[in-house]
């Protein structure tokens, strides 16, 4: 791996390859990895290069997060009902594979 | 197939099925009532179809609740934790010292058991070493403690005092790819051939790997030979790096089970290092596949399509091909996965990094399967294999077994589990690394957990069926 920008930390994964990014919309200016989406780029320069970032950035980071939250709630609900449905999926299963002898 | 016989095969896995023949008949009169990974899966009248189902609604279930865990900062620090082993440089030269002389005396063991021991493979103290003390115990201990082959190794061991040598360049664009052949013809070769069960087929094939190993680590330097192109080195050097005891900058390190895998900086970006952890995954499924009763239907039928070649030739072929065309899909759906993350998060990470990012998260699967089969073998078989240590040369009689509780089939099922609890956690954090914000690395995920419930279940089916001696060798 080699060094990052001064002041800011070695970005995980800055060393990988990437391809198809002609059309990045944002690249990164202390690592130099290219983003499909701006509020990517946002939230990856605020959390790897913490240290090194703008105000403005800090900013952009901020907001992306705010945004990301909300949308992370409504994913987390869907992800407790998928839990649960499984679990009764599962239960139900061995319920009538033990007790009925139809399966 | 009575529960017994079927309990004697089940533990005994890679490299020793033939020696599992040898042991049926004395279990089977001798333990009534032992628990196997077959005795699990098929118990009650729980079907075997909803044990498989269970299997991957479980790891299933385990990327949900891991979806939960958002904190970044909590995880990272979770899995740098991290106590320093105390140790002193006396202690330090001792024991790699000791070490080295066991390893070696090990290697002359073995020879000599092989040439001069007892025909019988149950008490011939070379194949109890390899097959119970090396491949099942050894092994073990490089997951579940840390990976001492370096110090252990005989052969590096006698390269490092050979005189002169190391004028051959081994091409570093190469990468693992020599490992990942040589894991491939060792696969092979244990297959295909009576190791665990003839004495002297054993000491032919460790006097030819000696024979390689040592003139190529001369030619190249036993370094590059051992940390680049040795395949036994290398499946310890990747096992290893899920042990509890991590070797670093600062000397010996005690961290958790696995998380030293989540390291961002100890990603392997050699060429060939992703086929090298898929080869040693695929090799584990592809010797439970070979004991299937599918399997020999299918070999059978092959075998009868092609009568003038004679049978045993055929067979041969077909388990090569098969092994190598089955590695070759596992890297294919490995591959697809990569692609298929990369468009589900938008990422601009070409594919082969994506796979060699998450390539860490297979080693945990590989010991997990690799615990399942072997700690049962290795607890039934190690009290002959203290009395052949103990007796290299002379005749222990009829072998003593450790009779292992019933509920042990069952706990040999939970470690496949845990396994994949593991390999979960670790993809999680590494994802968290590598994606920015919290639903892309969550999201990048999916396509490896459909392979992953996939995978659970192909192999919670293979560990269920009946135990079935691979035809036609």
């Amino acid at each position: 791996m080699s060094d990052d920008a001064p002041g800011s930390i070695q970005a995980p994964g800055s060393d990988l390859a990437t391809c198809g990014d002609d059309d990045a919309a944002a690249t990164c200016r202390y690592c130099g990895r290219p983003f499909a989406t701006p509020d990517a780029h946002d939230l990856h320069v605020g959390d790897v290069h913490a240290d090194a970032c703008t105000t403005a950035e800090r900013e952009a980071y901020e907001r992306a997060l705010e945004a990301e939250e909300d949308e992370l709630f409504y994913f987390h609900l869907r992800v407790v009902a998928a839990l649960a449905g499984l679990y009764t999926v599962v239960v139900l299963a061995y319920m009538i594979a033990l007790g009925s002898g139809i399966l | 197939m009575t529960p017994a016989l079927a309990v004697a095969d089940a533990v005994t896995p890679m490299g020793s099925r033939a020696l599992g023949r040898g042991v049926t008949e004395v279990l089977a009169r001798a333990v009534a009532h032992v628990g196997g990974l077959v005795d699990a899966v098929n118990t009650g009248t729980v079907p075997s179809w909803l044990t498989v189902a269970t299997g991957g609604a479980l790891v299933g279930a385990s990327f949900l609740f891991t979806s939960l865990l958002t904190d970044h900062e909590g995880i990272r620090a979770v899995n740098g934790l991290r106590a320093v082993v105390p140790t002193t440089d006396g202690l330090r030269r001792a024991v790699v010292a000791g070490t080295r002389a066991l390893g070696v005396l090990g290697l002359v063991l073995v020879l000599v058991g092989a040439a001069f021991g007892s025909p019988e493979p149950r008490r011939n103290v070379a194949i109890l070493v390899v097959w119970v003390g090396w491949w099942a115990g050894f092994t073990m201990s490089t997951y579940l403690v840390g990976n001492a082959w370096p110090l252990v190794n005989p052969w590096r061991t006698l390269a490092e005092r050979l005189p002169g040598g190391g004028d051959v360049d081994l091409p570093s664009e190469w990468g693992a790819w020599p490992a990942v052949v040589g894991l491939l013809a060792l696969v092979a070769v244990e297959v295909v051939s009576p190791l665990a069960s003839v004495p002297r087929a054993l000491g032919v094939v460790v006097v030819a790997y000696s024979a390689v190993t040592l003139l190529a680590a001369w030619a190249v330097g036993p370094d590059a030979w051992f940390e680049r192109a040795d395949p036994v080195a290398s499946v310890f050097g990747v096992y290893g790096r899920a042990a509890p005891v991590q070797r670093d900058a600062d000397g010996l390190g005690l961290r958790l089970p696995g998380s030293a895998l989540a390291d961002v900086n100890a990603t392997d970006d050699r060429p060939g290092a992703v086929a090298f952890v898929v080869a040693l995954l695929w090799s584990t499924t592809f010797d439970g596949l070979v004991t299937t009763p599918a399997w020999n239907d299918a070999l059978t039928v092959v075998v009868e399509a092609v009568p003038v070649v004679p049978t045993d030739v055929t067979a041969v072929v077909g388990y090569v091909l098969a092994l190598v065309v089955g590695f070759a899909l596992f890297r294919a759906l490995y591959r697809l996965a990569a692609v298929r993350c990369r468009s589900r998060v938008d990422t601009y990470l070409a594919p082969a990094a994506i796979e060699r990012w998450f390539a860490p998260a297979l080693v945990p699967i590989a010991a997990g399967y690799h615990v399942a089969h072997f700690s049962g073998y290795f607890l039934s078989l190690s009290p002959a294999l203290r009395a052949a240590v103990l007796a290299p040369l002379s005749d222990p009689g009829v072998p003593q077994l450790a009779v292992l509780p019933p509920w042990f089939g069952t706990l040999q099922l939970a470690f496949v589990v845990l396994g994949h609890l593991l390999a979960v956690w670790v993809a999680h954090a590494l994802a968290l690394e590598v994606f920015p914000g919290l639903l892309r690395p969550i999201r990048s995920q999916y396509p490896f957990v459909v392979v992953m419930v996939a995978y659970t279940m192909t192999s919670a089916w293979v560990v269920g069926q009946p135990f079935d001696a691979p035809g036609y060798l």
